[in-house]
């Protein structure tokens, strides 16, 4: 793992169009190492636009991705997954037909072997192979705490534990760094909290970074170490959260021009 | 769910297909029936049972494809009429069981790797579409090829089977053969969703964007998902070619596509043991009404064959849309819900 503070993603003067609309003019930020950096902004102000850049999904027009100092501007998304970007989905994105174990061992699959003759046969190092990774897909199960519902079908648990065992498949991958896309949207306060925990748990005890966008300011405020504010496609102040809370333009992107004091949430 | 008292100390015995004593107790009950069926009764059923055989594997081939990748395929019968064709024209330059009936299974899994390639860039409709083309290409093509090469219009013959000298042309030695390949197929089948290809299979099913950014290669998958189902298909095939003796296009129809996956949706599409349970009930109710319908002619009701037929395809519908309409989910599913509401009693189940 790099230093704190060492930048292992980051973007360089992207620039993304949509017909008129300039979504992303000249964004660059860097994603330190052992940090949780949240991106906020009012809607339509373009953190969705540059998550999608960071995991591939959009192509910026202008501008690059680099990661572990790296140009990845050209790779798929499946092949961001591969090098070590992990992400979590808005809404829910989990397998509802599996279960919460199955579930986390798809996040194994690039990393496992056999085909389609090992599964038919269920040779014995197909046995060996799925002992190992269950007992290390029961590790994230016991870290998420998931233990309870490791058996049950996803399609029928609550929306805060599938989110859950979305984190979980994206641990699976062990990733370098996790990109949480509206991580909290939905939740309850108390799955709230318990995905904060999970949060900084993830920072601390994997040494992961975290980048998320989010809207719950208390939240953001709360876990994250490094605070972007994005307004109209550009960035408009970077800062730890205290710094941003002090700032005007945000007060004033927040609560609309002329507003001064208050709290930006 | 489990009845109170079973626990493991390893994850392999977790994954045990049957977890209890008792379940395997009664399994190995049922094999003990099926093994000395031969002795208790006529060639007649022992047919039926080989034919039932033959059919559980191509729709274990079929819960494959369709029902964990979720890959929609309405030409298992032509497949299945790969298989056979395959198993025919080798057994007819001499190769010995032993041979054909792998042969058979890999031959056609390649074929469906060819119609596979296009398909696994379309979804839904158009994914039906295009294995319907399949199906209806299969004749067409061994009808154009030459004569000499798989028979044309005329057919094939298929030489007998023998395994170390043993002749297995007999009915019982063709369903030891038929039930051999159905535990296979069922145990395989019981195999892949506990495997890394099968919960990438599942995965595609339920989420294939998703899949392809979590690293699962989703094109891969869903050709392999083809592949695996026509492997059975081809040995299905082959059986069927001993069965029949003779093999020729008109039994590799459409109708019989359809059929399958009737089975299939009846049995249910989200557990292993739809395929088995699917073809079970509707053979059990096509043989029922088939036996009554006979006894109804016989009975000298006036009754002629015409409406008898037409009735019994009706009643057989019925059967089939009362089970969809009560558990759609099959009766696959209906089966763990007994189950459930068994060990639970006397509680209720919630």
């Amino acid at each position: 793992m790099a230093a704190t503070g060492a930048a292992i993603l980051e973007a360089r003067d992207l620039g993304l169009r949509f017909g008129a609309v300039e979504a992303l003019k000249d964004v660059s930020v860097r994603f330190a190492a052992g940090h949780v950096h949240a991106m906020i902004g009012p809607n339509g102000a373009g953190k969705s636009s540059l998550l999608n850049c960071l995991s591939g999904f959009y192509h910026p027009w202008t501008g690059a991705i680099m990661f572990e100092g790296r140009d990845i501007s050209a790779l798929r998304p499946p092949d961001r997954a591969r090098i070590g970007i992990g992400r979590t989905f808005q809404g829910i994105q989990t397998y509802p037909s599996m279960t919460a174990r199955e579930n986390i061992l798809t996040g194994f699959h690039a990393m496992m072997k056999g085909g389609v003759f090992s599964g038919l046969f269920r040779t014995p190092a197909t046995v060996r192979q799925e002992e190992a990774f269950t007992a290390r897909a029961e590790e994230i199960i016991d870290f998420l705490e998931l233990e309870e519902d490791r058996h049950r079908v996803v399609g029928d648990m609550s929306y805060g534990l599938r989110k859950r065992v979305d984190l979980g498949r994206a641990l699976a991958l062990q990733p370098k760094v996790l990109v949480m896309d509206e991580p909290m949207a939905g939740m309850s306060p108390e799955e709230k909290g318990d995905l904060a925990r999970f949060t900084l748990d993830i920072r601390d005890r994997y040494g992961i970074p975290v980048i998320l966008v989010e809207h719950d300011m208390d939240v953001v405020m709360d876990i994250s170490d490094r605070v972007t504010v994005l307004e109209f496609g550009r960035v408009i102040a970077e800062g730890t959260p205290d710094q941003i809370r002090g700032n005007d333009r945000v007060i004033a992107a927040y609560l609309g021009d002329g507003a001064t004091g208050g709290e930006a949430a | 769910m489990r009845p109170t008292g079973i626990w493991f100390s390893s994850y392999a015995a977790e994954a045990r297909i049957l977890e209890t004593r008792r379940a395997r107790a009664w399994l190995g009950l049922l094999s003990a029936g099926l093994v000395c069926l031969p002795l208790l009764t006529g060639p007649w059923l022992l047919g039926e049972m080989t034919n039932l055989f033959i059919t559980m594997i191509a729709v274990c081939g079929l819960y494959v494809t369709v029902g964990m990748a979720g890959q929609i395929n309405i030409a298992q019968s032509a497949f299945v009429g790969v298989g056979a064709f395959t198993a025919a024209k080798l057994s007819g330059l001499g190769a010995p069981i032993w041979a054909v009936i792998p042969a058979a299974a890999l031959i056609t899994g390649a074929v469906s790797v060819l119609f596979a390639l296009p398909a696994a860039r379309v979804k839904g409709f158009y994914l039906a579409l295009t294995t319907l083309a399949a199906q209806v290409m299969f004749p067409i093509v061994i009808l154009a090829l030459p004569m000499s090469w798989l028979g044309g219009l005329v057919g094939l013959p298929v030489s007998p089977p023998s395994l170390f000298g043993i002749g297995l042309g007999t009915p019982s030695g063709l369903y030891f053969l038929g039930l051999a390949f159905a535990v296979l197929a069922v145990w395989t089948t019981y195999n892949l969703p506990r495997s890394r290809v099968g919960r990438a299979f599942r995965a595609v099913h339920d989420n294939d964007s998703v899949a392809g950014v979590m690293g699962i290669p989703v094109t891969r998958i869903k050709i392999a998902a083809f592949f695996a189902g026509a492997l059975y298909a081809g040995v299905a095939g082959a059986i069927l070619a001993y069965l029949l003796q003779f093999v020729t296009v008109s039994s590799f129809t459409l109708f019989a596509s359809v059929w399958y996956l009737g089975m299939l949706i009846v049995g249910g599409l989200h557990s292993p043991l739809g395929p088995v349970l699917g073809v079970i009930f509707v053979t059990l109710v096509q043989e029922g009404l088939h036996s009554a319908g006979n006894a109804i002619l016989q009975s000298g009701s006036g009754l002629g064959g015409g409406e008898v037929f037409a009735a019994s395809s009706v009643v057989l519908g019925l059967c089939i849309l009362a089970a969809l309409i009560f558990e759609p989910r099959g009766l696959a599913h209906l089966w763990t819900q007994t189950m459930t509401a068994f060990r639970l009693w006397p509680f209720p189940r919630n």
